[in-house]
């Protein structure tokens, strides 16, 4: 793929000095020029100290993934100097804090704590104000540019942010103000997170309610929807725990709300028996599974794809499932619309897979709200009920309360009517009935898009989930010719899309190689995998150097 | 009004879920003569003897899982917020299994009514002992008696904020009946415990017809009601405590019906845009 040319701002501090608030509004400077960019933040599972930073890489046309070195970096402390510096480009410029960052340091000190001081209370959140300023001025807007920015990005307290600002702009020496010339880009596009994203879109083909208890990264999901309770009118609920969050949306499914639950690994694992339930009374429901690297508590903050056979195996007994892993933000809106009118369709749950960082990563995207699909479903008009009516294709019409039919959901095995049966010959049909789903399920799946295919004609890399854009954008920075193979369905698993392919070098984020098993194991596929496992994405340089030795 | 299916009944003859059926027939008449037909009112029903009642009723909702079906009716609830909710319980399945939602659903007054039929034993398990069963009861799990002390459900329900708060005897199915007519009409959550003699594992008869006695009056104190709980001897029947607060999805979302009042797909894409332009 064709050489990109990208400009990576990286911002590194405490919590609590607007590391991650930097990189959004770098991202939104970046997306205001049109041009596409990719944020990710790294941050550690506390609230004040550590050590963050938030990246952000940016190219006139396209890119999907940060870059680990930057160009410009404006580092708070020591220990982002130490870390990070070192990263820098050849033509870069390192900015750091000089109250902080000792004698010798390489670069270019400003006193941004000092200064800070000057405009009480909370210097350390004016940090950020700081690093963006740093931005603006090496990028060439004018002061009062700058000025402008910062107002309107940091309201609260706004004319001590915007002095603050313009007292750091005076400090920044000449040879870096405008040293970085950014063309503007032609996208018309908003920056959104995997999370946001898949909540909107979820919400575009239909969704009511969102459960959640908090377990990052999905929390964003919740806190998000929370904040639009009104504006979008859904409703999110965060109740006791995992238990009660998913037996309250097969509850809200049952009375017709459209419904979605969401949680890492171990929030998924409390909802497994009800994931069950779902697929017994026929519930239609969208679990979002966002993974940590793990296992167990794990590391909450960092991303891994270590959860894949645990995605595709949820619950027990059988009934179908849909597992649906989206490689992009942008992907992550339109699969979550389109799940959410397949658990519908075919009244079973559904799990999308995402992970920390695509839930947390912020991309420019281009989303078209008319192109998502809608979940309509097939409901009864007239006659008797029967909840689990046998029909040709295994769907039986759903009716919703209030009504004078009889509607019961049943999770015991059940006759039609759903009357608790144990009966040889019910338990045989309600099998038949939903193993008759599945193969429509299938049926389904091969008039739509479930793999995705980059650059054909070139040796062959398969990969999935967040993995894809970090790949996407190896090959760019490899100038690298190879295919892109991407199932977006994990189960059923699309095999018919897979003829013709032997071998392939596979990447993901897994110690095992689990998808690399996955693909041996459905479409006989031999692979050579790289694998990262150490919870941060792949940097598409290293990422890059990697597939030119494995190709 | 037909209530009945044509399920077969297989409680042992002479269980006290008997006389809860018949109390519940009783009082969906009386409710569909206040204007709460069956058409609204939605029922769900936790795993154990007790749940069976779900197929003896010509009544429409969801047969739960072990210890949930109270999250099962939240989200009936909170989703349509028209509908009346009742759920079914065992004291294995609301106070063991599932206790978290008892207690939290009551924290957050959500509008739903939980019946629970307490045996103080596990039927459907074949008779170990539950959260309400005596100190020392013998079972297959607690051969040598049972070590641990109950727990007072009605007291733990009134501190955790339960709004209506009863108990009532299975073997007085008119009592039985009015106690969940009001259950049902409480704007809050309800709690109706229900004194239920297991004839096979657990025959309490004999104790409940000598120590159960009604209470004339429901005391008006959130003290006084949990000390009226404590009292064992005698066993009160009645209403133990019955106050009036906000409900929980009305809290949080005003008059609001997620699942009747659901946007368009048009008004969906308009917000969107909206939404993504400000972005
Ligand atoms: C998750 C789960 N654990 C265990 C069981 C097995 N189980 C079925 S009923 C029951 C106990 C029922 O006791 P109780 O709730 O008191 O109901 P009763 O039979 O006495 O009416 C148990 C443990 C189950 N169905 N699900
Ligand atoms: S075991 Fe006990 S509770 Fe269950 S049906 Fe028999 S008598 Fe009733
Ligand atoms: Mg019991």
């Amino acid at each position: 793929m064709k050489k990109n040319e990208v400009f990576t701002y990286l911002v590194g501090g405490r919590a609590g000095e607007g590391v991650k608030k930097a990189g959004t509004v770098a991202m939104s400077i970046f997306t205001r020029m049109g041009r596409a960019s990719f944020e990710m933040d790294d941050y550690p599972s506390l609230i004040r100290g550590g050590h963050n930073f938030s990246v952000v890489s940016t190219a006139a046309d396209t890119i999907t993934s940060h870059y680990m070195e930057a160009d410009l970096m404006v580092l708070h402390d020591e220990r982002s100097y130490l870390e990070h510096q070192s990263h820098v480009k050849p033509t870069g410029v390192v900015v750091y804090n000089s109250d902080e960052v000792g004698e010798g340091a390489r670069g270019i000190g400003i006193p941004m704590k000092s200064e800070a001081k000057k405009y009480p209370p909370n210097p350390e959140l004016r940090m950020g104000v700081g690093s963006v300023t740093v931005l603006a001025a090496a990028i060439g807007m004018p002061v009062n540019q700058a000025e402008e920015i910062i107002k309107k990005e940091y309201p609260r307290d706004r004319e001590k942010n915007a002095d603050y600002a313009r007292a750091i702009y005076e400090l920044i020496p000449s040879e870096v103000l405008g040293k970085f010339h950014l063309e503007k880009g032609t996208h018309q596009s908003s920056a959104l997170t995997g999370n946001q994203a898949a909540a909107l879109g979820a919400y575009s083909a239909g969704l009511d309610m969102y459960f959640a208890y908090p377990m990052t990264p999905s929390t964003s999901i919740l806190h998000f929807l929370a904040a639009h309770m009104s504006d979008l009118q859904v409703v999110a609920i965060h109740p006791e725990n995992e238990i009660a969050v998913a037996n309250m949306a097969v509850g809200a499914a049952f009375a017709g709300a459209k419904t979605m639950v969401g949680s890492s690994g171990g929030g998924l694992a409390l909802m497994e028996e009800t994931y069950s339930l779902a697929g017994m009374v026929e519930a239609p429901v969208v679990f979002v599974l966002s993974s940590r690297s793990g296992p167990s508590t794990g590391v909450p903050t960092y991303t891994d794809q270590g959860d894949l056979e645990f995605a595709v195996n949820q619950g027990h007994g059988e009934f179908p499932r849909i597992v649906v892993a989206p490689g992009s933000v942008e992907e992550a809106y339109y699969k979550a619309a389109e799940l959410l009118l397949l658990v519908w369709r075919f009244q079973t749950p559904g799990t999308l897979v995402l992970d920390r960082h695509l839930s947390e990563s912020s991309h420019t995207v281009n989303i078209d709200p008319e192109k998502a699909v809608w979940a309509d479903f097939i409901s009864h008009d007239s006659g008797e009920y029967r909840r689990y009516e046998v029909t040709e294709t295994g769907i039986s019409p759903l009716l919703f309360p209030p009504s004078s039919e009889l509607i019961k959901w049943n999770s015991y095995e059940h006759d039609e009517f759903g009357i608790t049966s144990d009966k040889a010959e019910k338990i045989v049909a309600m099998h038949d009935k939903r193993k008759k789903k599945l193969s429509k399920l299938h049926e389904y799946l091969k008039t739509i898009k479930t793999v995705n295919v980059y650059n054909p004609g070139h040796p062959v890399i398969m990969t999935y989930g967040s993995t894809t854009m970090s790949v996407l954008e190896a090959l760019r920075a490899g100038d690298i010719d190879a295919t892109v193979v991407q199932p977006v369905y994990l189960r059923p698993f699309p095999v018919w899309e897979f003829t013709g392919y032997d071998r392939a070098v596979v990447v993901e984020q897994s110690s095992t190689g689990q998808f690399a098993t996955l693909l041996k194991e459905k479409a006989q596929v031999d692979s050579l995998v790289i694998a990262k496992y150490d919870g941060r994405p792949f940097d598409p340089q290293n990422l890059a150097l990697a597939i030119k030795e494995a190709v | 009004m037909e209530l009945r299916t044509y399920a077969e009944n297989t409680w042992c003859p002479g269980c006290g879920n008997f006389g809860i059926l018949n109390g519940v027939k009783r009082a969906a008449e009386m409710l569909s003569e206040k204007g709460i037909g069956t058409e609204r009112l939605m029922m769900s029903a936790g795993i154990g003897c007790h749940g069976k009642i779900f197929d003896y009723l010509r009544i429409s909702g969801l047969y739960s899982i072990h210890g949930r079906s109270m999250a099962t009716v939240e989200g009936m609830k909170f989703a349509n917020p028209d509908l009346k909710v009742i759920t079914f319980v065992g004291d294995g399945d609301a106070y063991g299994e599932g206790l978290a939602h008892v207690l939290f659903a009551a924290k957050r007054n959500a509008d739903i009514t939980v019946v629970v039929h307490d045996n103080k034993v596990y039927g459907l398990t074949t008779g170990q002992f539950t959260p309400t069963s005596t100190k020392g009861f013998k079972g297959g799990s607690t051969p040598e008696g049972s070590v641990e002390d109950p727990l007072n459900p009605l007291a733990l329900l009134l501190e955790a904020g339960g709004t209506f708060v009863a108990r009532t005897y299975s073997g007085k199915i008119p009592h039985v009946a009015d106690t969940l007519v009001r259950a049902v009409e409480h704007e809050g959550f309800s709690l109706v415990e229900v004194l239920q003699p297991c004839v096979t594992y657990n025959d309490t008869y004999r104790l409940y017809n000598e120590k159960v006695k009604l209470l004339e009056e429901t005391p008006d104190k959130l003290g006084e009601a949990i000390d009226t709980a404590r009292i064992q001897d005698p066993l009160y029947i009645g209403v133990f405590y019955e106050v009036k607060k906000p409900v929980y999805h009305r809290e949080l979302y005003g008059e609001r019906n997620p699942a009747k009042d659901s946007l368009s797909r048009e008004e969906r894409v308009r917000r969107i845009r909206n939404l993504l332009s400000v972005r």
